[in-house]
């Protein structure tokens, strides 16, 4: 938990609220009260001495003066008499034209400061170094990320150029063979901004790391610009915040931020092909992915397939038989600390809980290696991926009949589904 | 409306209710209002001077302009997407329009200069089935007149003209509907169809209510229970009929007249 | 536009003409209400039916908070399936807002306005019944989706494209179209009658500024509804007809666009949540003058902060759509917008509270629900005004610090306004005053669970949990506040059943005291209701009051001295108005506002499952009409008085 101390001095000094809010927020991962970057900071310091405190002082006034005047104005029973009245005034007006005028005031002056924070905030989004696009689907994120420097994140045929042949296949179909195309998570450089472009492949999806910043929905057939920024190495968890159908509360997210030259060690990482492994269960594993998985799961391998592998190849214009269109990219499946939409961890261990911000940002780089050391304290997530791949709408509710999530595989024996997920395993 | 009338004036003035010294006075009046206004005989007052049917008739059609306002919405909300579909028709290319739209608006912007929804509007044909609908709006006020003149005949004569031309106007809906249909624009194979169907469908039932209600209004007429004193009636369809004439107005104007 | 036809074919003069039926004689028990076209029986219906759909709603909100008292780490670990969660919500929303809320608005509307504008009855005594019988049509068809095939499952809010057939096959969404289609027409037709009876059928000598806060409050409510609801009819049939007629309005592969639903429901959605909370506002603003035993102070800022909500209210849409990327400038406007639509609704609360200063303020269970309103709505008004900032709103919307804000406004403010509503005017509609030893602990349970409910989950939207969600993790934090909640939510369920047993415990009390008159005045209150005995008789007024000024039986009680002082000239019991109404005729019982209503059945169900059930539909709504248009204008051979039997209690 990065609780800063000078964070630790606002709480102290913001009433209220603030305070209830700040004395339990050791274990909050979503929690707005802590921003981790500067989009998240002004919104907090716009918040907090305008609203929360005015509003405080207004709330006091307006309550207590009504008990106050209850209280002293009450009659019981028996001092009750019908006949003799209270003092009877209909109104005085200027005291009405002063409540109205005053809260007028106040909101007008309050509203500069907030009408300044929009565009602020807004003026922002496309200033960033890194693009990052940002694609929700039920119900997981994907990401692509603009290595080529082009601005576009599909280049489909892969010539390194947007032209007509790009653009004819819709945003569903395009593989990308020069960006990086992951899932789940999103791994960010430190201290720079990342500039997001949301869009969505079926239904309105919302992106939403709340201590980066605020919200912005992913709408089909629009693009929403946002941007992301943190200040220090970590885990950043999120949430799909527009409801988006049958899993939506399983739709989670998180932002690894790392320190640049660790983002770069894990960007060129990434944009390498798989590669076929040469471990026997493995390579067996890779053959019932081969005859299964590729239907919807993209592993983008370089090259012909050695003699006697089934070569795993993708039509141009591949889409998934999904009502998105598209199932999660797991060229490099085993670099992630997570899956299934953020719930469950690739790897347990010291790691503690995906859906925690536990998450030593130094390590991410070398989970794999460090889950084959005996006493790291890092273990491959084996038995929830057999259990996954097994009988997925177990784990997560999905209705594959729609078209909606993963089937389920419980045709494949134990040991067939052994050899999947030490595949999976090989893909770092 | 008379069979919703609270208190008869003839039943009130043979009544024994025991009125007190403070209730009299609005006995009284409530009297004299009965009494003198023969038109306004359902309501047993009336504080804003129009008879109440009159009243929800209005409130009825601040409604229905909302309604319309929302459909008109839509149609122009949808309207910077319609040129893909009548390009082709085909979902896949559609699919590929909007793409060019998000990543290369200049190329998407010289397509759509080449394509046009305006060839497939006949607009010499609607503008007169319009012209026909207006002119109904007349005939509308000359049955109107003719009632409160008692000039039965001439009630009757109006009142089938307004309903014939109505029923020109909605022949040529059909038909136009039946040609953009041949020529391949159907309610489910473009968004340009679907606002549009759902557009001017909307305003032809409103125009088929309207006719039905005027050959009601004959029936009755011709049966010799539509008099003098029940005028009032024939303006209520009236005020509807140039309601719907006007909503037709600005869908003619933003459907068809602006490009 | 059938009703202009009875009045083609009864010219005056002629007092025969009998349709194909009759209309109902003097129709005793279950017929009675059936055929009733008294605004009282048909406001009663309405609060009857929305309490019946309140334990419906209020027992999802019960599931709810049991879900979400334990964190589940997998779907295994959760008491609902997502499936069955997304269900319950959904419901819980649409039934709370549409079949209980909105329907205790209108059975207060109903019941009240005529009595408080000294009128007979609602200017189309049948379109009343009418638009009772397809609320409930609509209410139960909603609620039969539970049954059959699957409630809905888009939330109360059902966004496009996730409510498209592509996404949501089955067919809870299309119940939640049509059914809400119905309650719409019923909004709708009630709101034409109720504007038009308050405009045009107050008694003599009640002009504008004469008129009760709860009858403006209700003008107000009823234009709302006038203009509102037609634009989310539109939405639902651009909606019907993506899913049964396979159009394109919100299909993105098309060139349709989602965000033109949110647009559409937004434009409704906002005018409604003031539509909701306005009936509320009218009914404290009669309860606190009557027991702080002052007028209500600056009467006219009452009214014009009324309708400037109202104008207001169709101006903020928007302010729910700040992260669909409306762009910065469209997110100014409707945000600045929004932070002054605070000014009218804070004028309110302190007239309220100006109100009641130096008052002799009589703390029964009515006054202590009013100034429950005054204190927790103040809260949701406070977290609404946070929401207007629009950057910050990015991290609020969509978590539940919004759902504690409008359960604060909604619970907090409409249902606190309507419980003082129950309290007060029940001896006036049942002839009996509700217990005020339970009504004190109904008042202070509800208001003890509500805080214990709703409070917290200020505290968990802040701390970053989402709305919508079936659940949540061991270690995102949320459990202790969420327990909090879940037992809260006990409480407010008991505390807001006692409601319930509070009207039949006083009653069985009441019976064995050998059912004492309460009079026609027992708060000694303000305003013409109170001039006529309890219950109401059934024609009401026996003869129409002259209304001299605001407040008019008060200013029948008391006069000034030549001192300034006020004394008694009279007891609210002595200016009653006997209840004898003897010569008055009545509307007569109609058989077909319930057979038109009924029709929509086999069209409504036609339109989810089959459309050839419509054909029969349509034959018996075209039948219905006739029979409505060609109905005798009253049952003339009935004796004058045949109405009155019970007016003599």
């Amino acid at each position: 938990m990065n609780f800063s101390k000078s964070h630790s001095r606002k709480f102290i000094t913001s009433a209220g609220l603030a305070l209830v809010l700040a004395s339990c927020a050791e274990d909050k991962p979503l929690n707005t009260f802590e921003p981790a970057g500067p989009k998240a900071q002004t919104i907090y310091d716009l918040m907090t001495p305008l609203v929360w405190i005015i509003m405080a002082i207004i709330f006091v006034l307006v309550v207590g003066g009504t008990l106050l005047i209850v209280v002293k104005g009450r009659v019981t029973e028996d001092e009750y008499n019908p006949d003799e009245l209270p003092a009877q005034i209909h109104g005085n007006t200027k005291l009405e034209w002063g409540w109205t005028i005053a809260p007028f005031l106040l909101l007008a002056a309050l509203s500069f400061p907030m009408v300044q924070s929009i565009w602020e905030l807004e003026g922002k989004n496309a200033e960033g170094e890194l693009d990052v696009m940002v694609i929700g689907q039920q119900w997981w994120w994907e990401y692509r990320y603009d290595v080529d420097g082009d601005g576009f994140f599909r280049d489909g045929n892969g010539d390194g150029v947007v032209d007509e042949k790009d653009e004819e296949l819709p945003l569903e179909i395009s593989l990308d063979r020069d960006d990086v195309v992951t899932a789940t998570e999103l791994v960010i450089p430190t201290d720079e901004q990342v500039d997001l472009t949301i869009a969505s492949r079926d239904v309105i999806h919302s992106f939403w790391i709340p201590r980066l910043n605020g919200k912005r929905d992913a709408v089909p057939g629009r693009l929403h610009t946002w941007s992301v920024q943190a200040d220090e190495p970590g885990k950043y968890t999120g949430w799909c915040t527009e409801f988006c159908g049958l899993s939506h509360a399983r739709m989670r997210m998180s932002t690894i931020a790392l320190a640049p030259e660790q983002f770069e060690a894990w960007l060129e990482n990434q944009a390498n092909p798989a590669e076929v492994p040469t471990d026997t269960s493995a390579l067996a594993g890779r053959e019932i992915f081969a005859q299964n998985c590729v239907s919807c799961h993209v592993v983008r391998e370089a090259g012909d397939a050695p003699e006697g592998v089934t070569a795993i190849a993708y039509a141009e214009d591949f889409v998934a038989p999904l009502d998105s269109g598209a199932a999660p990219d797991l060229t490099h499946f085993a670099t992630r600390s997570s899956f299934a939409g953020g719930i469950y961890g690739v790897y347990v261990g010291d790691l503690g809980d995906p859906n925690d911000d536990a998450l030593d940002a130094g390590d991410y780089l070398a989970l794999s290696q460090l889950a084959e050391t005996q006493d790291s304290g890092y273990r491959f997530n084996s038995p929830e991926l057999k259990r996954w791949v097994a009988n997925a709408s177990s784990r997560k509710d999905m209705d594959p009949d729609s078209l909606q999530g993963m089937p389920s595989f419980n045709q494949l024996t134990e040991e067939q589904l052994d050899d999947v997920v030490s595949y999976l395993q090989s893909l770092d | 409306m008379s069979e919703d009338q609270t208190v008869k004036g003839e039943e009130m003035e043979t009544s024994e209710v025991p009125v007190t010294d403070t209730q009299e006075t609005a006995t009284v009046i409530e009297h004299a209002d009965l009494v003198d206004d023969h038109d306004d005989h359902g309501d047993h007052h009336s504080s804003l001077g129009v008879s109440n049917m009159k009243l929800a008739m209005w409130l009825f059609l601040g409604s229905e302009c909302l309604l319309f306002a929302a459909l008109i919405s839509t149609y122009l909300l949808s309207k910077a997407n319609f040129i893909t579909e009548l390009v082709a028709g085909n979902p896949t290319v559609v699919a590929s329009m909007q793409k060019f739209k998000d990543f290369a608006p200049e190329k998407y912007a010289e397509m759509l200069e080449k394509q046009s929804v305006e060839p497939i509007f006949d607009i010499p044909f609607t503008s007169a089935s319009s012209f026909i609908l207006l002119m109904s709006s007349l005939t509308m006020v000359l049955s109107h007149k003719a009632i409160s003149n008692g000039d039965y005949r001439n009630t009757r004569v109006w009142l089938a003209a307004t309903a014939f031309l109505g029923s020109i106007f909605l022949a040529g809906q059909v038909y136009e509907f039946s040609i953009f249909f041949s020529e391949g624009i159907t309610f489910n194979g473009s968004l340009f169809g679907s606002a549009f169907y759902t557009l001017t469908g909307f305003h032809g039932i409103h125009v088929t209510g309207g006719v039905i209600m005027l050959l009601a209004l004959l029936i009755l007429s011709l049966r010799g229970k539509l008099q003098r004193d029940r005028a009032e009636t024939v303006e209520l369809v009236g005020l509807y009929w140039h309601f719907v004439d006007i909503v037709w107005v600005l869908i003619f104007t933003i459907v068809y007249l602006i490009p | 536009m059938s009703e202009n036809l009875p009045a083609a074919e009864t010219t005056s003069g002629s007092p025969v003409s009998l349709g194909a039926w009759a209309r109902p004689r003097n129709p005793k028990g279950i017929l009675d209400w059936l055929t009733t076209v008294d605004h009282k029986k048909i406001g009663i219906m309405y609060g009857a039916a929305a309490l019946f759909f309140l334990i419906i709603g209020g027992a999802a909100a019960l599931l709810i908070r049991l879900q979400l008292a334990v964190p589940a780490d997998s779907p295994e670990d959760a008491i609902f399936s997502g499936d069955t969660y997304n269900r319950i919500f959904t419901m819980h929303g649409t039934v709370m807002i549409f079949l209980v809320v909105m329907p205790i608005g209108a059975a207060f509307a109903n019941y009240l306005i005529p009595l408080m504008i000294g009128a007979r009855d609602v200017a189309f005594p049948r379109i009343n019944a009418f638009s009772f019988w397809v609320f409930l049509v609509g209410g139960i068809m909603l609620n039969t989706s539970w049954f059959l095939g699957g409630s809905p499952n888009g939330g109360w809010f059902n966004y496009a494209p996730n409510t498209g057939v592509t996404f949501n096959p089955d067919v809870g969404i299309d119940y939640w179209n049509i059914a809400l289609i119905l309650t719409g027409i019923g909004s709708l037709t009630g709101a034409i009658n109720l504007i038009t009876t308050i405009l045009n059928m107050r008694a003599p000598g009640m002009t504008f500024m004469r008129m009760p806060v709860f009858i403006w409050m209700s003008l107000v409510t009823q234009f709302l509804l006038l203009f509102a609801i037609p634009v989310l009819t539109v939405a639902q049939v651009l909606l019907m007809m993506d899913r049964t007629f396979d159009a394109n309005f919100f299909n993105t592969t098309m060139g349709g666009d989602p965000l033109l639903w949110q647009h559409l429901f937004w434009i409704f959605g906002h005018p409604e949540v003031y539509l909701m909370i306005l009936p509320a506002f009218g009914i404290v603003s009669e309860v606190i003058p009557a027991f702080a035993r002052k007028p209500i102070f600056g009467y006219p800022f009452m009214v014009f902060s009324g309708i400037a909500i109202g104008f207001m209210g169709f101006g903020v849409w928007a302010h729910h759509m700040f992260v669909s990327g409306l762009g910065p400038l469209s997110v100014t406007a409707f945000a600045v917008a929004t932070m002054f639509i605070a000014v009218p609704t804070g004028v309110k609360v302190l007239n309220w509270v100006a109100t009641m200063w130096g008052g002799k303020i009589i703390l029964n269970t009515a006054m202590l629900f009013a100034i429950g309103l005054v204190t927790q709505f103040t809260v949701g008004g406070l977290s609404g005004v946070s929401h207007a900032f629009a950057s910050s709103d990015t991290q609020q919307t969509d978590t539940y610090y919004i759902v504690a804000h409008f359960h604060y406004v909604l619970f907090g403010g409409a249902l606190f306004g309507f419980m003082a509503g129950f309290y007060f005017w029940w001896p006036k509609i049942f002839g009996y005053k509700l217990s005020e030893s339970i009504g004190k602990a109904n008042f202070w349970l509800m208001v003890i669970g509500f805080n214990l409910t709703f409070g917290p989950m200020h505290v968990l939207g802040l701390q970053g949990m989402p709305r919508r969600m079936d659940s949540y993790s061991s270690v995102q934090g949320f459990t202790f506040w969420n327990q909090v909640a879940s037992f809260g939510s006990l409480i407010l369920a008991i505390g807001t059943l006692l409601v319930l047993h509070n009207a039949f415990a006083s009653h069985r009390k009441w019976v064995a005291a050998g059912r004492p008159n309460v009079g026609a005045d027992p708060w000694d209150a303000r305003t013409l209701e109170w001039m006529i005995q309890s219950p109401a008789p059934t024609h009401n007024f026996d003869t129409t009051p002259t209304v001299t000024g605001l407040d008019e039986l008060w200013r029948r009680k008391f006069n000034k001295d030549e001192d300034g002082n006020w004394e008694r000239v009279a007891s609210g019991d002595e200016l009653a108005q006997p209840g004898n109404g003897k010569g008055v005729h009545l509307p007569a019982p109609s058989y077909w506002p319930l057979a038109l209503a009924l029709s929509m059945v086999p069209i409504a169900y036609g339109l989810v499952y089959s459309l050839w059930l419509t054909i029969p539909g349509a034959i018996m709504l075209m039948a219905s009409m006739f029979g409505w248009a060609l109905e005798p204008a009253d049952d003339l051979d009935a004796p004058d008085d045949h109405h009155l039997e019970g007016a003599s209690a």
